[in-house]
């Protein structure tokens, strides 16, 4: 039960500093909605292109711009675990008799939190700019839980990269060098039938894409639990490996 | 269980490179006691406080504390423990009671118990008025208090605390002195401190242990390791005319009784000597006699600095350099932090 405890503790914290800085969740999600309002507009003329049933290409775009907020989110786990190290409050939490497990995991769920809030502004922004869920409110749940997962999964390969990189401007760069690539080969913006096949083959290894296929399914089809479900299986499994991975390597870091 | 709250034995850290941070150190810390590190950056200071706190392991020997040992029962020796770091750790986007909280609760404190605790510390560093001010609004002095705080508010048995006046104004300094010797008076604490300023170990420290290069190299009352000097210390430097004189009336000075010892410094002689005041006179008589001449004499009673120098064979502030040094303590920090 402690263990539990914990992890809230170290959670709770995250929650609070993030509240004391509206600045940061301003700038989290301006920039999501720029994208939305300029790309969505310009992209407009591919809309015949993406397939049938899908009657904007804002519709097809939505899902993308959500999962692209909680893919940059994901990073600031691994730098709080970085600045904590440099200040000395990782020392401090140290010499406490908390569990060790609980501090990369607090961290990893805090921003998970973080991040479905942002997901819901988004969501909410791109409803009023005109984007229809098919599923309606419990299918805006689902989106923002299946966000949440892969935020879960981005946050791991932070604080996994936090644990062996320790300087956080290393750590931005290399984690922006992830994100960018990660986002692009995927389907977050354009669809897959319509990429080379080389590039068609990474999309289909690509996480980011079986995040956004299922989202997408929910908001532009309906419950097609059997096109939905696989692909959340696939992408809670590999966070799942990744969280331990994280966990692991952070033990191994302070050891 | 052994009487001493805190015991090590040979206890050795080598960091990579074959840095030696810790070499060999044996001392016993008993209860109730305000004991104290004395040494220059990267002496292996804050290395020692990290093993005994169990973030660090040793390379080899051992050490307990409260009666557990530091590396096979780590939970046991954290939950009886306060750390206060160098870094003075304490979050800034929270407010001092919001930081409070989340430490008991790091320390598992049931809710009543915690907000009781709270408002006890609190009134002990006289942050009461600021508790629910954030603490990026705070002094440099009202965060360390802050600090000290959060060592408190389990009620450790043992509270490390590493340089605990590091960068604070005068004032400050003063208060954070009271506030611990508080502590030990109130709370029955005992208490394990490093500082490389000599006038801290001296007037907070029921012991002393000067440590230099990772050894240990004297332990001790601050009163009686001064008085082993042997006496007071008069600092006496020839005229460049007579200079020639100086070993010839050395010579001299050397005879007179209350004499224990001469030793060359840079361009001056220190002189230790049981009885300083009536000592001086005396100086200049036999000087005169032989025909040197004294440019400048000064008297003083020995200080930490001296003993320091005594053992160590070199002074303890003159440290801001030495390239072997920085490397030392680069490394540690990398090690430490990174």
């Amino acid at each position: 039960m402690s263990v539990l405890g914990d992890i809230w503790n170290v959670c709770w914290r995250e929650l609070k500093r993030f509240r004391r800085q509206p600045a940061r969740i301003f700038m989290s999600i301006a920039q999501p909605i720029i994208w939305l309002a300029l790309l969505g507009n310009m992209m407009q003329a591919i809309t015949p292109m993406l397939g049938s049933g899908i009657k904007s290409y804002l519709d097809y775009m939505a899902p993308g711009v959500v999962v692209m907020t909680t893919l940059f989110g994901g990073v600031f786990g691994g730098l709080s675990i970085v600045w904590d190290r440099r200040l000395g409050f990782l020392n401090k939490m140290l010499a406490a008799p908390i569990s060790r497990s609980a501090i990369p995991i607090g961290k990893m769920i805090a921003s998970s939190l973080i991040s479905s809030l942002q997901a819901t502004l988004i969501l909410c922004a791109a409803i009023v700019m005109g984007v229809n869920v098919a599923t309606g409110p419990l299918g805006i749940v689902a989106v923002i839980l299946i966000a949440m997962i892969l935020c879960l999964m981005l946050s791991g390969i932070s604080l996994a990269l936090g644990a062996v990189i320790k300087t956080h401007e290393t750590l931005m760069v290399v984690m922006n060098f992830l994100t960018m690539p990660l986002m692009f080969t995927s389907n977050a913006l354009f669809p897959k039938e319509l990429m080379p096949s080389w590039l068609q083959t990474i999309a289909d290894w690509n996480p980011i894409t079986h995040t956004i296929t299922p989202i997408r399914t929910i908001t532009i089809t309906g419950w097609e639990w059997a096109s939905i479900l696989p692909d959340v299986a696939k992408i809670a499994a590999l966070t799942l490996v990744i969280m331990g991975i994280a966990t692991m390597l952070f033990r191994r870091s302070i050891s | 269980m052994s009487a001493s709250i805190i015991k090590t034995e040979t206890l050795t850290k080598i960091f990579s490179g074959n840095i030696k941070a810790v070499d060999n150190v044996s001392f016993e810390v008993e209860e109730e006691e305000i004991y104290g590190f004395l040494g220059p950056n990267g002496s292996g200071k804050t290395t020692t406080i990290l093993m005994l706190i169990t973030l660090l392991k040793p390379t080899s020997g051992r050490a307990t504390v409260c009666g557990f040992d530091i590396t096979k029962e780590q939970a046991k020796v954290r939950s009886c423990i306060g750390y206060v770091s160098q870094d003075t750790a304490v979050d800034e986007n929270l407010t001092g009671r919001e930081n409070l909280l989340l430490q008991g609760r790091f320390y598992h404190l049931p809710k009543e118990v915690l907000e009781k605790r709270i408002d006890e510390v609190l009134e002990m560093v006289d942050l009461t008025d600021r508790a629910n001010s954030l603490v990026s609004t705070y002094s440099g002095g009202m965060r360390k208090r802050l600090d000290i705080a959060e060592g408190l508010i389990h009620r450790p048995r043992v509270l490390f605390v590493d340089e605990p006046t590091l960068g604070l104004d005068i004032q400050t300094r003063l208060k954070i002195w009271e506030y611990i010797q508080r502590l030990r008076e109130e709370a029955h604490m005992t208490i394990f401190l490093t500082t490389h300023y000599m006038d801290e170990a001296d007037k907070l420290c029921d012991r002393i242990g000067i440590i230099d290069y990772g050894q240990i190299k004297v332990v001790g009352e601050p009163n009686e390791l001064k008085s082993q000097i042997g006496g007071d210390i008069i600092t006496l430097r020839f005229t460049n005319e007579t200079n020639s004189y100086a070993n010839q009336a050395l010579a001299e000075i050397k005879k007179l009784a209350a004499i224990e010892n001469i030793v060359p410094t840079k361009e001056s002689f220190s002189v230790v000597a049981k009885d300083g005041e009536t000592t001086v006179p005396k100086i200049f008589e036999v000087a005169g006699k032989v025909g040197a001449t004294i440019e400048s004499i000064s008297l003083k009673r020995p200080t930490l600095d001296d003993v320091f120098m005594a053992h160590t064979g070199r002074e303890l502030r003159e440290e801001t350099g030495s390239k072997e040094d920085l490397m030392r303590e680069r490394i540690r920090m990398r090690r430490v932090r990174m």
